[in-house]
């Protein structure tokens, strides 16, 4: 269960979707400010185009807005929510406009130089962000390319198999590998965290 | 589960489920996928687990400043008339409001019962009291959430999703001396409700916040302290 004693001037997310979810504009204020960092950034490093990561972004948090009143924190918290309906939309913009995305190596390679803080520092303890980054660093290549394809681009085991020149089932072995590595690193994570 | 997985039937899906979790399964491979997980506890275990993870390679996302003007433009497609200079939100200056507006909303919008007490009126005094929250928990899962907002008049609004209450239920926190308060009383309709209701306490003093049958029983608890 997650629990939060919320300080002054400072709201969980799921308090500013309250907020947003009864049309409450300075929630929404907050919300976007909190945000839309990470909005931009995820829908900037799928496409690596600022003007269509822009689009991408303003669509994602016009429909945060207008969908908070439907949020249901059992299928995963908000900042889960709020990016899967931006790289959605990602998904749907390269596909309506053509374009090319980025590199799956490109878009690793992103995600890992935003590790290069001192992981270390206390920010970064208990952030799933860091140990996902940090678990995607040490993958082998082939699954790093195999599991950003899927979780973020959308791809199938299909689809990745023609991309790579590679047989399916080797797709597929590659996916899975991928996030049962990915599961262990975070469950490590959190085994850590509990020690602490 | 890998111990698991070496049965025929999961071993089988082995694969679709990890790409059932990263929602790139398609087809009748995905109705196979779906048909053998709905009847296996242990891939519907393992897709949950792995659901999670995948979710977590789009957060990892690096954070990007958005271009000049991204805020004005996104707010004036939202209709936010009042634009604030960047600062930190103070509850005290929306909370009311959004007590007010939910309260009206809940009255009219959604159908669904407030408390028997008058809605009191709320003004934006300023106030600078904490705000408490915690998830609703039943039987290990969350099922809502709980806000308690303090100030001159201290408010709580809870959210229910796919609980199992049903009909008529009783809304009572327990503050840290363990004294038991009733908040009100209220409707959930096939286990989804949502209402808000003054609060006589101060929500730093909550201990938990729990929905309860009209026969006493425990149905989800929020521990807010």
């Amino acid at each position: 269960m997650r629990q939060s004693r919320v300080a002054e001037g400072e709201l969980s997310d799921e308090g500013l979707l309250a907020g947003m979810a009864v049309g409450e504009q300075a929630a929404a204020v907050s919300f976007t400010r909190r945000y839309q960092r990470r909005v931009f950034g995820l829908a900037y490093s799928m496409t690596g185009d600022a003007g269509v990561a822009e689009d991408v972004a303003q669509e994602a948090m016009i429909r945060v807005w207008r969908h908070a009143p439907v949020f249901d924190p059992r299928r995963g918290s908000v900042a889960s929510w709020v990016l899967t309906i931006t790289r959605n939309l990602a998904i749907d913009a390269l596909r309506l406009r053509r374009a090319v995305p980025t590199d799956p190596d490109d878009f690793a390679a992103s995600v890992m130089r935003s590790n290069e803080h001192n992981p270390e520092d206390s920010v970064h303890r208990g952030d799933v962000r860091h140990t996902v980054r940090t678990a995607l660093e040490v993958l082998p290549e082939e699954q790093r390319r195999a599991v950003v394809l899927a979780a973020v681009y959308g791809r199938t085991a299909l689809e990745i198999s023609e991309a790579e020149g590679i047989p399916l089932g080797t797709a597929k072995t590659r996916i899975r590998t991928a996030l049962i590595r990915l599961r262990a690193a975070v469950e490590h994570a959190e085994g850590v965290d509990h020690e602490r | 589960m890998s111990d698991d997985m070496e049965e025929t039937g999961c071993d089988r899906f082995a694969d679709e489920v990890a790409e059932l979790a990263l929602g790139v399964l398609t087809g009748r491979d995905r109705a196979e996928a779906l048909s053998h997980v709905e009847s296996c506890p242990r891939c519907a275990e393992e897709l949950e687990q792995l659901s999670r993870v995948a979710d977590t390679v789009v957060q990892a996302a690096p954070e990007v400043e958005p271009p000049m003007g991204f805020e004005v433009r996104l707010f004036e497609r939202m209709g936010v008339a009042d634009i604030r200079p960047r600062r930190r939100l103070r509850p005290s200056r929306w909370v009311p409001a959004v007590a007010a507006a939910a309260a009206a909303a809940l009255a009219v919008g959604l159908g669904l019962s407030l408390s028997s007490s008058p809605a009191p009126t709320v003004t934006a005094q300023g106030h600078q009291n904490g705000v408490v929250s915690a998830n609703l928990v039943e039987s290990g899962e969350t099922v809502g959430h709980v806000v308690a907002f303090g100030g001159a008049r201290p408010w709580m609004s809870m959210m229910l999703a796919d609980s199992t209450a049903r009909g008529t239920v009783n809304c009572v926190v327990v503050t840290d001396d363990g004294v038991t308060h009733h908040v009100g009383t209220f409707v959930a309709r096939r286990g989804y409700g949502a209402w808000i209701a003054p609060l006589r306490v101060n929500p730093e003093d909550l201990r938990t916040a729990e929905v309860v049958s009209p026969s006493g029983t425990v149905i989800a608890t929020a521990t807010l302290g």
